[in-house]
């Protein structure tokens, strides 16, 4: 016996989600059925204001509600002091360590030429420009330690030489309660360059 | 299930779910094989750096034989290749080496040729400074191992040697025809005399000489075009990395 249409149309739909498959999406489109229906119309309108209020920060290209964006416009953040991210999540995971005062620049994406993605691509230009109008005394390059984004750090450093700024590389090494024995050889050679003095 | 180990190079990498990789990987026994790399994605993941692309590993993986997806067990790095990333033209170049051997080489097939083709030009690109004359040689090597060496000694048709002078040059068959040739078979270019005497000597030069071998001013573009067309009459797509290296010989 078919299921009726708007269940279905419901499971499909949960199915684009990533790591969602077709039992994830029957239980969850059974959860969403038997709850109240206050609780439906919550997730639905969540979903809707994800789609129509958020936009990217005319300044740091963060994802936000307001433009600019809170980090962007607190007058108590260091705005002399960027940290460079891949993707606007990343900006939420440094935020959570609650130890940096400084404000972001978000790439939107990292130089991939298997993936054809090039500078043009990404705002490494607006980057230029803020550390230019801003004053910027420091750039901390904090996207991935792997291939692309360690050549899109490799760019960046380069691109910005002429402007006078100091230019840093967030640490890479061993992971905190990892074992020197399991560790691979590139990462036991960058956890040498990189320590620092007790 | 077999266990299997090999020596391989990494040629991509994907993010399979919220832990895992999908790797492909050029060996030296098997050709080349693709495998799921478990937990691979977590900060402490035992494969560490070894799936990076460029990577020069010593794997084991199992599986039956000739599946289309194996499981990774172990991935111990030979040679990292680190430096080639800290250099833009050099790391431009290394992606285009991986991409275009990914792109041509099935799965499953030995191809120890073209293993030991991509592991010394990926050296010779990381003891060398960066020459664009890797890039084409590498692609004449490349079409040379996979079988399809162009013939610049004979005419395709008559078989004669060329008159001095110009040739003409088909891509869809590789190889050179006479000037009286070209009247009856359209080439899809013309060169002089002088192009083939370079392209012949590309074809046996060692590569860790590839810096000695000096172009005439004028030549490299030609033969740019000469060996990029002929890897797309094989291809048939024009590759993601390819035009980043375009960009890098307009800036040099």
């Amino acid at each position: 016996m078919k299921r009726p249409v708007p269940v279905t149309d419901l499971i499909e739909e949960l199915k684009r989600l990533p790591g969602i498959g077709q039992k994830t999406a029957e239980r969850l489109s059974f959860f969403i059925m038997r709850g109240p229906a206050e609780r439906a119309k919550k997730l639905a309108q969540a979903i809707r204001d994800v789609q129509e209020k958020i936009v990217l920060c005319s300044s740091c290209h963060g994802i936000t509600d307001e433009n600019p964006c809170l980090i962007c416009k607190n007058p108590e953040r260091d705005s002399t002091q960027i940290c460079v991210v891949e993707e606007p999540h990343d900006v939420y995971v440094m935020e959570n360590l609650g130890e940096y005062r400084g404000v972001y620049h978000v790439l939107m994406g990292v130089i991939s030429p298997l993936d054809g993605i090039g500078p043009a691509d990404l705002t490494i230009e607006a980057l230029k420009e803020r550390v230019q109008q801003d004053k910027v005394k420091e750039v901390i390059l904090a996207t991935n330690p792997d291939m692309e984004g360690e050549s899109t750090a490799v760019y960046i450093s380069k691109f910005l030489k002429s402007l006078n700024v100091k230019v840093t590389r967030i640490a890479r090494g061993l992971p905190v309660g990892a074992e020197i024995e399991y560790a691979d050889s590139v990462t036991l050679i960058k956890s040498l360059e990189g320590r620092t003095e007790m | 299930m077999g266990l299997h180990s090999a020596q391989g190079i990494v040629l991509r990498r994907f993010n399979l779910s919220e832990k895992d990789k999908l790797v492909t990987f050029l060996t030296d026994r098997y050709g080349k094989i693709k495998a799921v790399a478990k937990s691979a994605r977590m900060a402490k993941s035992r494969f560490g750096a070894a799936l990076e692309p460029l990577s020069v590993v010593q794997l084991i993986y199992f599986g039956r034989e000739n599946q289309t997806l194996y499981r990774l067990n172990q991935a111990e790095i030979d040679h990292s290749f680190q430096s080639l990333r800290e250099d833009p033209c050099k790391i431009y170049s290394a992606a285009y080496f991986i991409e275009l051997t990914d792109s041509l080489i099935p799965e499953g097939h030995p191809e120890p040729q073209v293993f030991r083709l991509l592991k010394e030009t990926l050296e010779t690109l990381q003891n060398n400074k960066f020459n664009a004359i890797l890039v084409r040689l590498f692609e004449l090597r490349l079409m040379a191992v996979l079988g399809y060496t162009p013939q610049l000694t004979h005419c395709l048709a008559c078989k004669k040697e060329p008159e001095p002078g110009w040739v003409g040059f088909s891509y869809n068959r590789r190889g050179i025809l006479c000037q009286p040739c070209t009247s009856k078979l359209q080439p899809g270019t013309r060169f002089q005399q002088g192009i083939l005497i370079y392209l012949k000597k590309m074809l046996t030069l060692d590569l860790k000489n590839s810096n000695r071998l000096k172009l005439p001013k004028g030549m490299e573009d030609e033969i740019e075009t000469v060996t990029h067309r002929l890897i797309l009459s094989h291809s048939g797509r024009e590759l993601k990395s390819y035009p980043f290296i375009k960009a890098l010989s307009g800036n040099l």
